[in-house]
């Protein structure tokens, strides 16, 4: 039961974590610029401060958890089988 | 490798392995109904916003109408979910899956209809390159995002297990479930992590969940329009979310029980329990209801009375008192007496529940622009064919998600019922004698 | 910098609509034709409401010429989730067509619903077409739109001062519905500038504002209508 994934699965399995992250990234440069625009608008820069700090960290963790259980299950995997 | 026949679970394996003539007539059918409101959509691109019933008073919608409406449906699942699973209800096992499933796929269609309803939906970019956050619309595109992100992770993650046992159990797609497991195989160190990790979703879900909702009532209540402009939106939209949310869950469970045949896992007490929550909102219901306009009718401010006597005795009483009767009356009845609170009864108030919130819906909408402060001629909004088909589309992807999801990954947690047996007895029995006071102190 | 604004006496008012055409040529505002109308589509950027009080023969009627208020503290500002509708420089509310995503989120906001939305494609009668406005914005399908004070002229006027390298004179700067108006009820200038008329007219007692009580701070004066 406990076989080896094979490469091209895994493979596939790094590219779609990496979407995940992708989108953080994309959250992040959305986010940076609206508030450059706010900036340069002298609209509202307060409410777009206050809202920044919190959608980052939220998505921040929640990717991060997404890759902790990926890790950590690969790495007992790895584990099991090396046994 | 073992029959899976043999597995104690078979039932809901079954509906993964085996599928009947009458699934194809029903994919069939819904793909029907998609296409022809993808039509429709076509149409409108092409021909403006002109094929619906709205004008320039009334210029909200069918469209918006239904997007706080699937946007409420969604709150059922990932927020019932982590509570029952936070509060270490037992019960919850059967359950918690579907709940999940059922935020993720409206979830989905619900953020799609603000879109449906743009105007000019080729500058939808705009809002990624302009947007400005000060807009209520903004916070609700990033809710909607975060939310949606939140509780297709929390969906996903309980669900790893599950596909590891279809990878090991079964020959179908073996690839697939090999790609979405992720390696699990179910060793000591591998359930922590994944109990870790779905603790801090759980806890990081919920406030997002009541904050999605609240930023979709501040799109109202933003406004100084007479009849949005209302502090208890917020609490109001979350308490209907959350109701017409429980009603949808419990009409999937009898749907799919009947269909998968799960009676054996979705029991009366289920229902029972369900039946209780969504008693007690109904309640919460009234009671928000009667403060948000026994305030507005005794103020007696003009402005906020007419729209008050537009739902009470106007064109929208109908639609009014309709959604009191199936709102608050029939669950109270219904939900009350227990020799009326079988599954049959619980079937038919859930489905009275979510026509009355969607119509609450409607009333909150409709009725405040049909009463401009300035004297103008009001002309009655009468949804057009486009957006009643759109509407059906927008139903017949949630049926058409639901089963196709059905036919991938089951629909009951398998892993947690064999935890549940193997486990949860012993540990229910140790928590219970935990909370009692111990023998000896007492003597 | 100074703050256009108009009164408009309701005394003088007499409901003839000569704003209203005025201001449909100047601004190219398309022709929904009859069937829209009746819809509830029709688009008018300056509308004159009337309202009828009392029993049959003795009616009194007002009719209120509605254009923007280009309130100064505008609610259908702060909804934009583009930036399409916007405070310009000149403190007149404007909308950028090519941005707006037809949300109608603003159309909602304004208490005085004083936006209108392209339903669909804008169509001018044939006969029109030789007639329009060259310094205004087509707009197309799928857009809010609304009275914007002429803005347009402001511009124009700007630029011959410059041109002529002097301080842009305020008469320079009209509404076309101002200028329409037979019977003088409309007043247009600098709100702040104590020694024009509009100035005047603004602190008469019987000068008002529509829906003053919510903080919108219209720049639309009307002086009250007075029984004879």
């Amino acid at each position: 039961m406990t076989q080896k994934t094979p490469k091209w699965i895994l493979f596939f399995q790094y590219v779609s974590l990496g979407f995940i992250w992708l989108l953080v990234l994309g959250i992040i440069v959305w986010i940076i610029n609206l508030m450059k625009l706010s900036n340069y608008l002298h609209d509202a820069q307060n409410a777009t401060i206050v809202i920044s700090l919190i959608i980052i960290p939220i998505f921040i963790t929640l990717a991060g958890v997404l890759s902790y259980v990926f890790f950590g299950l690969k790495r007992a995997n790895r584990e099991e089988i090396t046994k | 490798m073992t029959d899976i026949r043999q597995e104690t679970d078979y039932t809901l394996f079954r509906p993964i392995l085996e599928t009947e003539k009458s699934f194809y007539w029903i994919v069939a059918t819904l793909l029907g109904i998609i296409f022809w409101a993808g039509y429709m959509y076509i149409n409108q691109i092409i021909y403006g916003l002109g094929v619906t019933g709205l004008n320039n008073t009334v210029s909200w919608g069918f469209y918006i109408i239904n997007f706080v409406f699937f946007i409420g449906i969604s709150h059922a699942g990932t927020l019932i979910s982590a509570i029952l699973r936070l509060s270490q209800a037992e019960w919850r096992r059967p359950i918690t899956r579907m709940a999940e499933v059922i935020t993720a796929i409206v979830l989905l269609i619900g953020a799609v209809h603000p879109i449906l309803d743009l105007g000019r939906p080729d500058r939808i970019l705009n809002v990624f390159l302009f947007g400005r956050l000060q807009s209520p619309l903004l916070w609700d595109v990033t809710a909607i995002t975060t939310y949606f992100t939140a509780s297709t992770i929390y969906l996903y993650v309980p669900l790893i297990p599950d596909i590891a046992l279809l990878r090991d159990k079964t020959d179908k797609y073996k690839w697939f479930y090999q790609f979405l497991s992720w390696g699990y195989i179910g060793t000591e160190k591998q359930k922590h992590i994944l109990e870790r990790a779905m603790t801090i979703l759980m806890v990081m879900v919920i406030p997002i969940a009541v904050s999605v909702h609240t930023v979709i009532s501040f799109i109202f209540s933003m406004t100084i329009q007479p009849g949005w402009h209302s502090t208890i939106f917020g609490p109001y939209f979350v308490v209907g979310a959350i109701f017409s949310g429980t009603a949808t869950l419990l009409v999937v469970m009898i749907a799919f029980r009947k269909m998968y045949h799960f009676e054996n896992y979705l029991k009366e007490i289920h229902f029972q329990y369900l039946g209780l929550l969504l008693l007690i909102f109904a309640i919460l219901w009234g009671y928000f209801t009667f403060s948000e306009f026994v305030t507005g009718f005794y103020g007696n401010e003009p402005m906020e009375m007419s729209v008050i006597l537009y739902k009470f005795t106007g064109p929208y009483a109908v639609f009014f008192w309709l959604m009191v009767v199936l709102n608050f009356i029939i669950p109270v009845v219904v939900l009350g007496f227990k020799r009326l609170k079988t599954i049959k009864g619980i079937l038919f108030t859930s489905m009275g529940v979510i026509v009355g919130m969607w119509l609450e819906r409607l009333i909150i909408v409709v009725p405040s622009l049909s009463n401009p402060r300035l004297p103008y001629d009001v002309h009655f909004y009468i949804p057009s064919l486009t957006e009643v088909s759109l509407f059906m589309g927008g139903i017949a992807v949630f049926c058409l998600g639901f089963i196709i999801f059905s036919k991938l990954f089951p629909l009951i947690s398998i892993w947690e019922i064999e935890e549940g047996r193997n486990e949860g007895l012993e540990e229910a029995q140790k928590r219970l004698e935990s909370y009692l006071p111990s023998v000896e102190q007492v003597k | 910098m100074p703050r256009w604004g108009m009164v408009i006496d309701l005394n003088k008012c007499t409901g003839c609509s000569s704003c209203v055409t005025a201001c449909r040529m100047e601004n190219n505002i398309p022709n929904v034709g009859v069937e829209e109308a009746q819809n509830g589509r029709a688009m008018n950027w300056m509308e004159i409401i009337t309202e009828y009080e009392g029993e049959f023969p003795n009616i009194r009627i007002t009719h209120i010429p509605r254009p923007c208020f280009q309130c100064d503290d505008a609610p259908c500002v702060v909804v934009c989730p583009v930036h399409a509708t916007f405070i310009n420089e000149d403190g007149l509310v404007g909308q950028i067509y090519n941005r707006c995503i037809g949300c109608r989120y603003c159309m909602n906001a304004c208490p005085y619903t004083a936006k209108c939305f392209n339903y669909s494609t804008p169509e001018i009668p044939e006969a029109f077409v030789p007639l329009q406005n060259p310094e205004v914005t087509k707009r197309m399908v799928g857009v809010v739109e609304k009275c914007s004070f002429c803005h347009h002229r402001l511009a124009m006027a700007k630029d011959l001062a410059r041109y002529e390298d002097r301080e842009m004179a305020e008469d320079e700067y009209q509404a076309a519905c101002v200028e329409s108006c037979p019977t003088t009820a409309m007043t247009f200038g600098d709100l702040d500038n104590p020694d024009h008329e509009v100035h005047h007219l603004k602190h008469s007692n019987r000068a008002f504002r529509l829906e003053e009580g919510l903080g919108t701070e219209p720049k639309v004066y009307y002086l009250k209508k007075e029984d004879k």
